[in-house]
């Protein structure tokens, strides 16, 4: 009786733990790269047969770079970018727009929202020296959200594809960034560090009903709904390295999709909802890679 | 005995001593003599453990509340959105950004308690690698310039190196006290390159159209073509250009010499250790010419302060996006190739031999910018020190509750060039001699 206890306490302990943080037995992961160089930003365009990303083309610029998956050699994404870094790409869902990040000069930043049949392009732009950051689109293509610090605090803004109506969405103290938008379109997900540091939140889309969705002690950055809206892929620093995450889009059940010993960080999912794409750190050299999520 | 200094010299284990200097034999300079003693003599020679120093130079003014003077109390305004995480070292934390530092804190020093007196880029790297501000009066040396001079040319490879991309500077100008000074252009730094592949470039050959390394292979044409381009220059450079350009020759016509250049005889693990970007291999170079005992290599972090800037190498000057570049590039980098550096000088057995420093020219605003991030702030930064004398696995000095201000005896780049010079071997008498760092006192609570 005593050791059917006993065991009945060990299996009871051992589930309860696995039940906090689990490591998923993901697939092995699949490299698509194999340059080696400084990488961030990937997102998957033309229904997850492409995938965009950024890097560091020279010591001294940041390049966006388009790849197919059935025939991965990169190509720069536009033919014109001269000596401007450009970053942090995000396409609209119904494939007019792309907005990114574009240096402007020095200590200076914008967000372009380009039309990319026509190559309009509409600046967004604050006063003063600063950069904006973390562009999302909205599931219905209409609106655009990103991240800006005017008076000290970095809040969420929001402004149409064309440039008008821009307007600041929340007043948390700390510093806000990475918003992304459930596909319903109804709330952002997004970081934000008045705790001590970066945690994870969710909101209406008017900044009300705000839900935290993590709490420990290192940062939680970076995430991403499912395009099912049912989890949401992050990056998490909980376990002392770099690593990719996936919680219910409620906050629970957290499960660890990466455990190499360097640095996985930028997850993105493709459309099908049952991969994600993140840039991993192995010897050294950064590179994209897929996994599978159970 | 004297004593003199009025600040508690502390270590984060939270024993105090009170930082003064105490001797028991006079000290001449503090009574005007000049002259130091047979005491400051001896001591020197104990202390003069460097064969090579290892400066990392942190261009650009790195956030040390954001980096390794965490300030996780202080208000929302200060304290940044990272969370620290314990070193090995008792009562020091690091934010999380630093993890492989963090777990190798024995290995090293940090002291919080640096201070400068210039607040603008080139002015204070003139001062962070001088010790002295770029007045109307000559420039004074640079660290590695005095040790060059000291030591002298070692067989082919010039005393002083620069790994980097070119001279520090921001948009307006470089600094003034990148190279000799008051000591002559002879004992300027030579520079090499190395990019995030491991190739090196000797940017003193670009002189010579179609002149590269690999193409020298016929010493008779090197030295046709040398002539016939000395000639074309003004007299007044001919004599600089042409130390250059010795030292430029030697590098490539002397195998020994050309070796410490091969980043290909590494080790594939080694190589990757430091990791595929430029600072991370510029650190591995770096090592090959302690190794080929160099006296004295800065590696800089960036040509540019700049952070983000058109045709800008991503210095630490983060006015804008400082949190952001922070967590996914800078510290990352740095976090790795300093790591890998302490790692492999420590499994080689150069530490003993080897002083390795890094340190920008000042820290950045504790109070967070109306842009979300950070600007200067010389009045309170970091440094840190390992190898060669340095007591390792301490924490030296402290900073108030918003790090904003050293609260124990401020640390100035004089401090650390005269430090350097003396764990070099270049004691009082020496550098009285050879005129340099006058009035500099040592980081005692490094030794």
């Amino acid at each position: 009786m005593t050791l059917l206890i006993l065991r009945s306490i060990l299996v009871f302990t051992l589930l309860s733990t696995a039940t906090l943080t689990t490591s998923l037995l993901a697939s092995e992961p699949v490299r698509l790269t194999d340059d080696g160089s400084l990488k961030r930003d990937p997102r998957f365009v033309n229904e997850g047969k492409e995938l965009v990303y950024c890097y560091d083309e020279a010591p001294d610029l940041i390049r966006m770079m388009r790849i197919r998956l059935d025939e991965p050699t990169p190509k720069p994404m536009f033919d014109n970018s001269g000596d401007k870094h450009q970053l942090e790409p995000f396409f609209s869902p119904d494939g007019r727009y792309i907005v990114f990040t574009e240096c402007t000069g020095n200590l200076s930043a914008r967000l372009v929202i380009r039309e990319q049949q026509s190559k309009k392009d509409a600046y967004i732009t604050h006063s003063g020296r600063g950069g904006t950051r973390s562009p999302c689109f909205s599931p219905t293509s209409d609106l655009v959200v990103y991240a800006f610090a005017e008076t000290g605090p970095q809040h969420l803004w929001s402004v149409k594809p064309d440039g008008t109506d821009k307007k600041q969405i929340n007043e948390t103290q700390g510093i806000s960034n990475w918003p992304t938008f459930t596909p319903d379109g109804k709330r952002l997900v997004y970081s934000n560090s008045r705790e001590n540091n970066y945690e994870i939140y969710s909101m209406n889309v008017d900044g009300s009903d705000e839900k935290r969705l993590t709490n420990n002690n290192l940062m939680d950055i970076r995430p991403t709904v499912s395009p099912n809206g049912s989890r949401i892929a992050f990056t998490s620093t909980r376990d002392g390295n770099y690593d990719i995450y996936v919680m219910n889009i409620d906050g629970s059940a957290t499960q660890r999709i990466t455990t190499s010993e360097e640095r996985d960080d930028y997850p993105t999912w493709h459309p099908d909802g049952k991969r994600l794409v993140y840039v991993g750190e192995r010897a050294g050299k950064f590179d994209l890679y897929m996994v599978e999520v159970p | 005995m004297l004593e003199f200094g009025q600040f508690k010299a502390n270590t984060c284990s939270g024993v105090g001593r009170r930082g003064f200097l105490k001797t028991a034999a006079s000290i001449p300079v503090a009574l005007g003599a000049g002259i130091p003693t047979l005491a400051e003599a001896e001591e020197a020679r104990r202390r003069a453990k460097a064969k090579s120093v290892l400066l990392l130079w942190l261009w650009g003014g790195p956030s040390h509340i954001d980096m390794v003077d965490p300030k996780p109390d202080a208000p929302m305004e200060y304290r940044g959105p990272f969370g620290t995480i314990p070193t090995k070292t008792t009562g020091m934390r690091f934010t999380e950004l630093l993890p492989r530092l963090a777990s190798r804190s024995d290995k090293f020093s940090v002291i919080r308690s640096m201070r400068t007196s210039n607040g603008g880029h080139p002015g204070a790297g003139t001062v962070g690698l001088t010790g002295y501000e770029e007045n109307a009066g000559p420039v004074q040396p640079n660290f590695g310039s005095i040790i060059a001079k000291h030591r002298g040319q070692h067989d082919a490879l010039p005393p002083f190196f620069y790994v980097g991309q070119g001279i520090p500077r921001d948009l307006p100008r470089r600094i003034e006290g990148y190279g000799g000074g008051t000591l002559g252009k002879a004992y300027d730094p030579f520079l090499v390159s190395c990019s995030e592949q491991g190739q090196v470039g000797i940017p003193t050959l670009k002189m010579l159209p179609g002149m590269t390394p690999d193409r020298i292979t016929d010493r008779k044409h090197l030295l046709t073509q040398l002539d016939q381009t000395q000639k074309q220059l003004e007299t007044a450079r001919i004599h600089d250009w042409k130390r250059s350009y010795q030292a430029a020759y030697g590098l490539l016509t002397k195998p020994g010499a050309r070796q410490a250049f091969d980043l290909t005889q590494e080790s594939e693990s080694t190589r990757d250790a430091y990791g595929q970007t430029t600072f991370g291999q510029s650190c591995l170079l770096a090592r090959r010419l302690v190794e080929a005992e160099v006296p004295y290599v800065q590696v800089n972090w960036s040509e540019y302060v700049e952070t983000f800037t058109p045709n800008g190498d991503f210095g630490w000057d983060t006015h804008i996006y400082n949190f952001e570049l922070l967590q996914d590039r800078h510290c990352p980098i740095f976090d790795r190739a300093f790591s890998a550096l302490l790692d492999d000088l420590g499994d080689r057995g150069l530490m003993d031999d080897t002083l390795v420093i890094a340190m920008g020219e000042f820290g950045r605003t504790p109070r967070i910018s109306n842009r979300a991030a950070r600007e200067h702030w010389q009045h309170c930064y970091f440094s840190i020190w390992a190898g060669a004398g340095v007591q390792p696995g301490r924490c030296i000095g402290q900073s108030d509750a918003k790090a904003e201000h050293p609260v124990t005896r401020p640390i100035t780049p004089l401090m650390a060039g005269t430090t350097i010079s003396e764990l070099c071997g270049i004691g009082a008498r020496e550098r009285a001699e050879m005129k340099v760092l006058d009035g500099g006192s040592l980081i005692h609570e490094l030794l």
